[in-house]
């Protein structure tokens, strides 16, 4: 459903991204590890387009952009195809929650207003937030924030959400109630692709875990495959550095 | 209307308003060195939350900013010596210098205290404390610590009043000092060539202006890189 | 000669005449500076070739030179290059028909441009970059993106300067008596000269142009108020 093949990305003289092949299927949570550096958040971003990848081609459902030559329509075309969750949140800092969630719906995808409305507000109800729709950003606490951030990418409906690190900005005592969120959209089958610090919940959330360094994928599989018998050597040592934090986390 | 364009003119006037560069940049200093002082002791009272004088202070800064420098230049060109007349000072001859230093000093003091009271507030609180901490007294923590880094802060600032000062001076020449813009109008009415001659009055406060930018940014990146010692 | 108090009244009623041309020059050039800055600040921030070394340069030669050399230019100047234009391409046109109040519009609206500018930029940058990237994924195009979502913070965050800079123009437009218009500096200048009362008449002029820069000030902080509720919460 989603395919990528061959993405290559350099900043400068940095190679960042060094032709990156993968596959998510419909319905499926891919995780992506790898220790900092490894290219993880710029592949994340390539496939939203945020970044321009130098060459490779993605295509998400029944839409397939190549990165060396495309015009600014389909790159639009593209970013409709999915929607992101930032390690910041992003909220518009002059919009009220409401507002941030319907925004996308009237303005990109041409939603009566009544209808946006009605729309967000039960989106907002289900992350938990429906006695904050007036709130603006600045009055929430970072997990409200990005439990709206989330709601926000739900309300567009796209053929996958990706999450750039979603809970590495949380104070820790906040990080359990936006995994809880994810974990609930998870269950009802929406495509995700999440790139994540929280072992634990990326074993227990995930069906399919990516592990990169440098710049290209090391290794994938099931997550119980790829944490309990890791095949590589790059990965047992990312997980023997890693695995203690997992030990307690949700 | 004035005569057909003649492109030397340009380059005449530019040599005969050079000289003219001693006097404009005369106005700047002084009323440089008279705006720091007042705007000193206009801070002050603020810094320092003294009751009425803060009063003062405030209306004096909110009269500076709020009224065009041309309408303080008239005021105080016509005023001043009326008001000096009641003690019994003649000032109807002094210069019209004295006049256009006095104003311009006074109106560049009350954008000086805004910048020295924003520069002090923003050094941290942390650092008073400390020098309080190692037994300083409140003058030497202000002397010796707080106005160090606090000039650091003010030095962009003061640049930009300094560029602004420069700029005001062209306004001069409306109580007769014959500053650039003064002689240039002069120039200009007597050959019948004006647009030439407003040309090169342009030019010659875009360089000043640029060549005073420049050694203002210098400084500041010197004193950025390795503090006041650099001076 | 003494103070006559009373004639301070007098003149301030008269210089009431004067303040709609003042703030008539005010208004346009601040509204002209900033389309024009707003060009100039989007030509620089996007790179345009040409026009953003050109508004670069622009920028640099205004902010470097006294306002009052960019009127006496556009006065002298204007008239000069339209004369020879209409001669050369045969229309019957003459620069002496133009009312000297549209010299003072045109050169304090190039004046302003150029401070504009930087006042556009420098609230360009104050939106996080963030907020550009999140308008993208939720599909924004480049200019939905931008008049949604960067310019109305953008605006925000310049509120202070603008205000400063409505302030400036107020000022500056003191000098539009050097071209005869009649605003309420030139206005002062009759009353003082007719009446041989010239401190009276100036500080009647300062109390005006001071009532109504406390104006721009109080509104500033209200507009402040209201177009930046949104951040008014202290958590991050």
């Amino acid at each position: 459903m989603i395919a990528l093949s061959g993405i290559k990305k350099s900043f400068g003289k940095n190679e960042v991204l060094s032709g990156i092949d993968l596959k998510v299927n419909r319905g499926e949570v891919v995780a992506i590890l790898g220790p900092s550096g490894s290219g993880k958040t710029t592949l994340l971003r390539c496939i939203n387009y945020l970044e321009k990848p130098d060459s490779g081609v993605i295509s998400i459902g029944d839409f397939k952009l190549n990165c060396r030559q495309h015009g600014k329509k389909d790159v639009h075309a593209l970013r409709q195809k999915s929607a992101m969750v930032f390690q910041q949140y992003n909220l518009f800092r002059h919009k009220t929650a409401l507002e941030n969630v319907m925004e996308g719906l009237v303005v990109v995808r041409k939603v009566s207003k009544a209808e946006a409305r009605e729309r967000s507000i039960a989106l907002l109800e289900k992350v938990g937030l429906g006695a904050k729709l007036n709130a603006y950003p600045s009055e929430l606490s970072g997990g409200q924030q990005q439990r709206v951030g989330i709601a926000r990418a739900l309300a567009l409906n796209p053929e996958v959400i990706l999450f750039d690190e979603p809970t590495s900005a949380l104070d820790p005592e906040l990080v359990g109630e936006v995994l809880s969120v994810i974990r609930q959209i998870a269950e009802e089958g929406i495509t995700m692709i999440i790139v994540t610090h929280e072992m634990g919940f990326a074993q227990e959330v995930a069906n399919h875990v990516v592990f990169m360094d440098g710049g290209v994928i090391v290794e994938e599989g099931e997550p119980k495959q790829l944490f309990r018998y890791p095949k590589e050597e790059r990965t047992q040592q990312f997980l023997k550095r890693i695995t203690p934090e997992a030990g307690y986390s949700i | 209307m004035g005569a057909t364009f003649d492109f030397s003119f340009v380059f005449q006037y530019f040599i005969k308003l050079l000289p003219t560069i001693q006097l404009t940049l005369l106005i700047v200093a002084s009323a440089i060195a008279i705006g720091l002082v007042v705007g000193f002791l206009v801070a002050l009272p603020q810094m320092y939350n003294i009751p009425v004088l803060r009063r003062v202070s405030q209306v004096y800064i909110s009269f500076f900013r709020g009224t065009p420098i041309l309408i303080q230049l008239f005021l105080f060109y016509y005023g001043l010596p009326e008001m000096l007349k009641l003690i019994a000072v003649d000032a109807a001859r002094w210069p019209a210098l004295y006049f256009v230093i006095l104003t311009y000093g006074l109106h560049s003091g009350a954008f000086m205290s805004e910048m020295i009271r924003a520069a002090v507030a923003s050094v941290d609180r942390g650092q008073v404390e400390a020098a309080y901490a190692v037994g300083m007294t409140g003058p030497q923590a202000f002397v010796r610590i707080v106005l160090p880094q606090a000039f650091a802060t003010a030095l962009p600032v003061f640049s930009n009043l300094i560029i602004a000062s420069l700029k005001d001076t062209s306004l001069a020449f409306s109580v007769g000092v014959m500053e650039l813009t003064g002689k240039a109008s002069t120039l200009a009415v007597v050959s019948r060539h004006l647009i030439e001659a407003y040309i090169s009055l342009a030019a010659i406060y875009f360089i000043v202006s640029f060549v005073l930018e420049r050694l203002l940014r210098l400084l500041e990146q010197r004193v950025q890189k390795r503090g006041l010692a650099s001076l | 000669m003494k103070l006559d108090v009373s004639f301070i009244w007098t003149a301030f009623v008269e210089l009431l005449d004067a303040i709609p041309v003042t703030l008539a020059i005010t208004a346009v050039s601040v509204l002209c500076g900033f389309l024009i800055g707003t060009a100039v600040a989007l030509a620089r921030q996007f790179r345009v070739p040409v026009l953003s070394q050109a508004g670069a340069a622009y920028v640099t030669f205004i902010r470097g030179t006294p306002m009052i050399t960019h009127l006496l230019l556009i006065y002298f100047g204007m008239p000069m290059l339209l004369d020879a234009a209409a001669e050369a391409l045969g229309f019957g046109f003459r620069s002496a028909s133009i009312p000297m109040i549209v010299f003072a519009f045109l050169s304090f609206s190039i004046t302003a441009g150029a401070y504009a500018s930087e006042v556009v930029r420098s609230g360009l940058l104050a939106v996080d970059r963030g907020q550009l990237e999140a308008a993208y994924s939720i599909g924004m195009t480049g200019p939905q993106a931008l008049l949604r979502i960067v310019l109305p913070q953008a605006f925000a965050a310049s509120l202070p300067n603008i205000s400063n800079m409505l302030i400036g123009m107020l000022h500056g437009s003191s000098l539009a008596f050097t071209v005869s218009v009649v605003e309420i500096n030139a206005k002062a200048q009759i009353v003082a000269t007719t009446n041989w009362k010239f401190f009276e008449a100036y500080l009647a002029a300062a109390l005006i142009y001071w009532g109504l820069t406390i104006g721009i000030e109080r509104l500033s902080a209200l507009a402040e108020k209201r177009f930046k509720a949104y951040s008014r919460g202290g958590v991050s």
